[in-house]
């Protein structure tokens, strides 16, 4: 299922963040958003999964026009959003984490549901021994894995991720994003905003880089990776292909890379 | 040692309708940060027309299922018309709007019941005497519903689907909406459960402290006592509380003076938010309800 964004405009109160943003993510593929931070990656999401007001521009999901859906029919119509800083529920375990993943699958049998435990479990095999602890105890990655696989139990069409890398070891950076990989593999569209563009672009088919609220360059990951721009601004010195490496300095590297 | 022994015992059958009371604010709070201060007129409503619907003959049990289904209605039209509406509901205009309704409620109250006190009928008259303590045969009823309703109220928090979306939208309103949870429905379902240990609460409480249209104000205030002792977040810390209130007020009855009764939830409200803000039970303030 793809998901389609078309001249999006949204913002907080009477401040708009986006200008007017498209992005196209076709289906079974995983395209990352890049941009420094303020360049509106969390907000272009935020409106996409209906926590803030859209006050232009369409959003279609295989299709349908979903613009201006509260997150509980988006959920519901196959969008699962994976929110920035995991916001796990800490005081229940694991196991009741992923039980609510599956809300709105709550009148689907009990045997789909079943089925997607096991397949997030088997992704994220180090959250099977702690399926009683409290979800708040754990450390931050095995949260984003728990974050990312309360999303999978709605079975969703499209998954999008804010942030997944944030504050995590290098290594766990891989971990995760190569099971992104795996889940764009298996046919899932996937679209994950990263501040660390080398992570993204090691299993990004498509990127997308944004400032000040638009976007201001795409293209297939292999091609931008190539681009000198894009060196300049995110990669430093190339991409490596562990997704590991520093996230991008927090200055106006947009505008000292010429993209502006 | 009998005294004690006494006044312990009243204190518990006392503190168990506060616990349930307590509950009702722990209901509403962790959902919706409303503090709902109409939580006392729960409990008076059931008891009036607890009284009446017996007054006109009912059976007890039916005049208590009236009762509650009646209060369960009164919750759910409350928060529909006055919570939900509100677009930006902050923990202030959360008690501007309940004092309200509780005024309302109580204005009601009078003019449908009239100004008298009256006790419910007791579920089973009379008592006995242990060791030189006596006890009431509805005291015994209230201690054992109380721990029938609130280990329901406990199970269904950690053992239902239903229960556990009120949690995560307790702890993560934004993560709750995005796996699909509608928060104004886990509202709703916070005052129904609020009107419903109000109400069991206050048909309990009829037989032995009477019912009037005002005596919502006292359960209420103590109520609320007693779930601020819990930290106002737990459903565990709110049965405590409300034990250790009822227990401390007979003891200061007791010993002290009866006059000081009332002033001992004050004062320990007091106490509790200057020292342990997140309740003299809290542990850590992440584990809601």
């Amino acid at each position: 299922m793809s998901l389609t964004v078309r001249g999006l405009v949204a913002g907080y109160g009477r401040l708009s963040v986006l200008h007017g943003v498209d992005l196209d993510a076709a289906e079974g593929r995983l395209v990352a958003v890049i941009g420094a931070n303020g360049a509106g990656k969390t907000t272009l999401l935020r409106a996409l999964s209906g926590l803030i007001p859209v006050s232009g521009g369409t959003v279609t999901l295989a299709g349908a026009d979903v613009t201006g859906y509260g997150p509980e029919r988006l959920a519901r119509a196959g969008l699962a959003h994976v929110p920035e800083n995991r916001l796990v529920f800490p005081s229940l375990s694991v196991e009741d984490n992923l039980v609510l993943g599956a809300y709105t699958r709550r009148r689907r049998p009990a045997a789909e549901r079943a089925h997607a435990r096991d397949r997030a479990l088997e992704l994220f095999p180090r959250l099977q021994p702690r399926l009683q602890q409290a979800a708040g105890t754990m450390s931050g990655g095995e949260q984003q894995m728990l974050a990312i696989a309360r999303g999978l139990m709605a079975q969703p069409r499209v998954l999008v991720l804010d942030e997944p890398s944030v504050g995590l070891a290098p290594r766990l950076v891989g971990e995760i994003f190569a099971a992104l990989g795996r889940l764009r593999d298996d046919g899932l569209t996937l679209v994950a905003v990263e501040q660390n563009a080398r992570a993204a672009f090691a299993v990004a088919d498509h990127v997308y880089v944004m400032d000040r609220g638009r976007v201001v360059l795409d293209g297939a990951a292999a091609t931008l990776a190539a681009d000198p721009r894009v060196t300049a601004a995110f990669l430093g010195g190339g991409v490596s292909a562990d997704g590991g490496g520093k996230p991008p300095p927090a200055t106006d590297t947009a505008a000292d890379a010429g993209l502006r | 040692m009998t005294d004690l022994l006494q006044l312990v015992f009243a204190g518990l059958s006392q503190g168990a309708v506060y616990a349930l009371i307590a509950i009702g604010f722990v209901s509403v709070f962790t959902v919706s940060g409303v503090i709902n201060l109409a939580q006392g007129e729960f409990a008076a409503l059931a008891g009036l027309v607890a009284i009446s619907a017996v007054g006109s003959g009912l059976p007890l049990p039916a005049a208590a299922a009236v009762a509650l289904a009646t209060v369960a209605i009164v919750a759910v039209l409350m928060e529909r018309l006055t919570i939900r509406p509100v677009k930006r509901m902050t923990t202030l205009v959360s008690l501007i709007l309940t004092l309200g309704v509780s005024t309302a409620l109580k204005a009601l109250m009078l003019l449908v019941f009239g100004p008298n006190a009256e006790g419910l009928t007791p579920f089973t008259p009379g008592g006995f005497t242990v060791a030189g303590v006596s006890i009431r045969y509805q005291e015994l009823w209230i201690l054992a519903i109380a721990a029938v309703v609130a280990s329901a109220v406990y199970w269904f928090y950690d053992h239902t689907l239903a229960g556990k979306s009120l949690r995560a939208c307790a702890e993560q309103p934004v993560a709750a909406r995005l796996v699909g949870i509608s928060l104004g429905r886990a509202s709703l379902m916070a005052f129904l459960i609020a009107g419903c240990v109000g109400a069991v609460a206050g048909v309990l409480a009829s037989p032995i402290y009477f019912t009037s249209w005002e005596s919502g104000l006292t359960l209420g205030l103590k109520g609320f006592v007693a779930a601020t002792l819990g930290g106002l977040v737990s459903v565990r810390g709110a049965v405590l509380g409300g034990l250790l209130l009822g227990v401390l007020e007979n003891l200061t009855a007791g010993y002290i003076s009866t006059g000081l009764r009332d002033a001992v939830a004050f004062l320990l409200l007091i106490v509790v938010l200057v020292a342990r803000p997140s309740g003299v039970f809290g542990r850590h303030a992440e584990a809601r309800v």
